[in-house]
């Protein structure tokens, strides 16, 4: 019960780098922004415009780090930042962002506002403006391990599982491994079957793998609430285990924000390289199958899409990847109209899918997927994350849509090619 | 010399057939951007006229335009200009020599004194009293300006004389000046070109002779009808920059299959000029076409804009000294300021709290 607007501010200050200053600074106010954010175009909302997200921070940058600004607010013609301020700020930072990038794609000028809301959370969070939900998935990742409050034990039995419906062994802790397998706890709750499949994939192409009793949470609430405090302390829990068993590579599972965190973030936050590298499951695949080692038999008929997790795809560069896999087992993959660089978020990233106050906002804005999805007329939705599965689902079922959902590993997983005895 | 009555006569008297002399009115007509009814009212007028003294004066300069001008092959349009005109003086051309070439400029002035055409090529040095070029021990600025008096127009022929050209670079070392520097009341007309085209020399006379005056001018003071448009515009190539093909080196794919020269430096987007539709020697070729990109010799400080291959878009010209003044004052200000902002973010820095699960709340 500490937060104070006084933490907030100083937190405005500290994150204010080069980048920030000339973001604010190349702003032409052009509005392509807007355009850009599924929250403006779902609602019509000029206040869901992106850069005014910022506003707050916009006014600490130009009152202290501007001479201009400065000259205002000594002779009183620009206003201190007000706890009131933020309180009305934070379901323009928390509710309707949800980190998705595709403002910055569009910014004519190259300014990167998803880079700024996240730093602006920082402060958000600090003088506690950050949303029930979020802040409770924060808490019960620090204290219990993950999000969903997923203890070890249930991971374990998870894997248990796993193993013994596939009949193959899953390693636990096995040092000198080459990959650690890392899961969100979405999966792990909603969709073990992803565990499962990997041990099927990985048996036939050889691979070398492990899971860890103590780090199997692949997700960083940190991040997503936006305390680097808290998201080094969680990106710590994978780093000190893979170091650990001393593996080469740690897999990003299918999960986009975790997949953000440990490859891009992490370095960043704890203030050094990894002596391991990370990998995306589906770059993985995609590397096993171009190496021979993933073969596969037969491809479905049924007409399919794909839902480009933003995190994976377009800030993430995972691009090719889930492409070449669904070709490799899909007779009949269409694209969806804006797909790839310049999809369309689920709604549910960045926290927002914990933030239980975003709810009939992240429904609204799901038309826009609603219209991509019946455009393509097909009735079966690969992804490869899976709170974007997660999220996706529940906006089908909220529009009574009968559209099925797969990941794709499962899916690649179903049409492996079975080795016979010779 | 002058006692022929007119063109005509003395055309047919050097055997020169009146099917070449209105080919040559038909070309000068249509470069001059007149109608091609107007050739023949060329012939007539041209036919009828006397021949006008033309006194030329080189001055700082390299014999480049009068090589363009008398290096066509004859019987040209240009070999047909000297028998259109009386040049009563000439260093490269003239038989005589040393008080006897004086002499028949100073009797040309005299016998038309007030009606004679002055061709200038070349700079005037001011540098060391003029000391750097001088004609039978007088400087040019002597020279010219006592030329001058009597004129009834300057055609400055040539870069050097029309903008300063090539002496006039930076850094000037001769103190080179064009015409237009030095004479301020007689009308000068400019045919700039390193050299310029002979068709432009030739039709800048041949109008003067029928209309008596003098075309209409641009901004620079060059005709319009030869420096209207730029060389870009009129390019050949021009169609590969407007879809976007260009030739990144010389020896590349692109540069073999023609595209533009844009990226290799080429001026023809600022250069105004009739290269690409006169073309040279005869009609053969220009610049462009033989895969080297357009100096932009015809326009004024084209030595000092920055390299040939230097694309148009980087900047061409050091920054001058009150910019790059301000550009200093500017980085000083950036400094102090970045100085004062890092301590801001520094203090921000130090005043941070560890933010825990506990420190979400109020």
């Amino acid at each position: 019960m500490s937060a104070t607007l006084e933490k907030g501010v100083n937190a405005f200050r500290e994150v204010m780098d080069a980048p920030i200053a000339s973001f604010f600074n190349s702003c032409v106010h052009c509005g392509l922004c807007a355009d850009a954010c599924l929250f403006h175009t779902e609602t019509g909302d000029p206040k869901y415009t992106p850069i005014y997200k910022l506003e707050p921070l916009k006014k600490i940058w130009k009152q202290e780090y501007t001479l201009l600004g400065k000259l205002a607010s000594m002779v009183g013609l620009s206003q201190p930042v007000t706890d009131a301020e933020l309180e009305e700020w934070s379901p323009l930072v928390y509710d309707s962002c949800t980190l998705c990038g595709r403002c910055t794609v569009m910014c004519p000028v190259g300014n990167d506002i998803t880079y700024m809301v996240r730093k602006m959370r920082e402060g958000m969070a600090a003088s506690g403006h950050a949303p029930a939900g979020v802040i409770e998935a924060t808490r019960k990742t620090i204290e219990q391990g993950s999000p969903m409050g997923i203890l070890p034990k249930t991971f374990l039995a998870q894997v248990r599982d796993q193993s013994e419906e596939t009949g193959i062994e899953i390693p636990v802790d096995q040092a000198g491994a080459d990959y650690l397998v890392i899961m969100s706890s979405m999966e792990i709750m909603g969709y073990p079957e992803f565990l499962g499949s990997l041990a099927r994939i990985f048996k036939q192409a050889g691979v070398s793998w492990t899971v860890s009793s103590e780090a199997f949470e692949a997700t960083n609430s940190g991040i997503q609430i936006g305390v680097s405090d808290i998201a080094r302390q969680i990106v710590m829990r994978i780093v000190d285990a893979a170091e650990k068993l001393g593996v080469k590579y740690v897999i990003s599972p299918e999960c986009g924000h975790a997949y953000t965190a440990l490859r891009w973030d992490g370095p960043n936050l704890i203030g050094r390289p990894y002596k391991f590298g990370v990998v995306h499951v589906l770059e993985l695949l995609d590397q096993l199958h171009k190496a021979g080692r993933l073969k596969t038999e037969g491809k479905t008929d049924e007409p399919l899409t794909l839902h480009d997790p933003c995190q994976i795809v377009r800030r993430g560069g995972v691009v090719a990847e889930p492409r070449n896999l669904l070709n490799m087992v899909a007779s009949d993959f269409r694209e969806m109209e804006d797909c790839g660089s310049y999809n369309w978020c689920c709604g549910g990233g960045g926290g927002v899918s914990a933030n239980h106050r975003a709810e009939e906002l992240r429904f609204k804005s799901f038309q826009v997927k609603k219209r991509q999805i019946e455009g393509t007329g097909v009735g079966l939705m690969v992804t490869a994350c899976a709170n974007c599965r997660n999220v996706l689902e529940e906006g089908l079922e909220h529009y009574h849509m009968d559209t099925k959902m797969i990941g794709i590993t499962e899916l690649v997983a179903e049409y492996l090619k079975e080795d016979k005895p010779a | 010399m002058h006692d022929e009555p007119t063109l005509a006569a003395h055309l047919r008297r050097q055997g020169i057939s009146r099917r070449s002399f209105l080919k040559f009115c038909a070309a000068t007509a249509s470069l001059m951007g007149m109608s091609p009814s107007m050739a023949a009212e060329m012939a007539e007028k041209l036919g009828k006229v006397t021949r006008p003294s033309v006194i030329w004066l080189s001055f700082q300069e390299c014999t480049g335009c009068t090589e363009s001008l008398t290096r066509s092959h004859s019987p040209s349009l240009e070999s047909l200009l000297f028998d259109f005109i009386s040049l009563d003086y000439h260093h490269t051309l003239q038989a005589a020599s040393g008080e006897a070439a004086e002499h028949a400029r100073e009797a040309a002035m005299k016998a038309n004194f007030g009606n004679y055409l002055v061709l200038v090529d070349g700079s005037i040095p001011l540098g060391e009293g003029g000391a750097y070029s001088t004609i039978a021990g007088r400087t040019n600025l002597d020279l010219l300006q006592e030329t001058a008096k009597g004129a009834a127009a300057i055609i400055s022929i040539g870069t050097c004389a029309a903008y300063g050209g090539i002496p006039y670079a930076d850094p000037n070392p001769t103190g080179a000046v064009p015409v237009s520097a030095i004479i301020k009341d007689k009308p000068i007309i400019n045919v700039p070109g390193c050299p310029p085209i002979p068709l432009a020399i030739t039709g800048v006379v041949a109008h003067y002779l029928m209309f008596g005056g003098l075309p209409e001018l641009d901004g620079l003071g060059r005709p319009k009808s030869i420096y209207g448009e730029t060389i870009h515009d009129r390019c050949y190539r021009r169609p590969f920059y407007d879809q976007g093909k260009f030739a990144k080196t010389f020896d590349d794919e692109g540069a073999r299959a023609g595209w533009c020269l844009f990226e290799l430096g080429c001026k023809g987007p600022t250069t105004y000029n009739a290269c690409a539709t006169t073309k040279w020697n005869g009609g053969t070729s220009f610049p462009i076409e033989s895969g080297h990109g357009c100096l932009g010799c015809s326009e004024p400080n084209f030595w000092d804009a920055g390299s040939f291959y230097k694309a148009l878009s980087a900047p061409i010209s050091p920054l001058g000294k009150a910019a790059a003044a301000a550009a200093a004052a500017g980085a000083a200000a950036g400094v102090a300021i970045t100085f004062h902002n890092r301590s801001a973010k520094a203090k921000a820095k130090a005043a941070h709290q560890t933010v825990t699960v506990k420190d979400l709340e109020k």
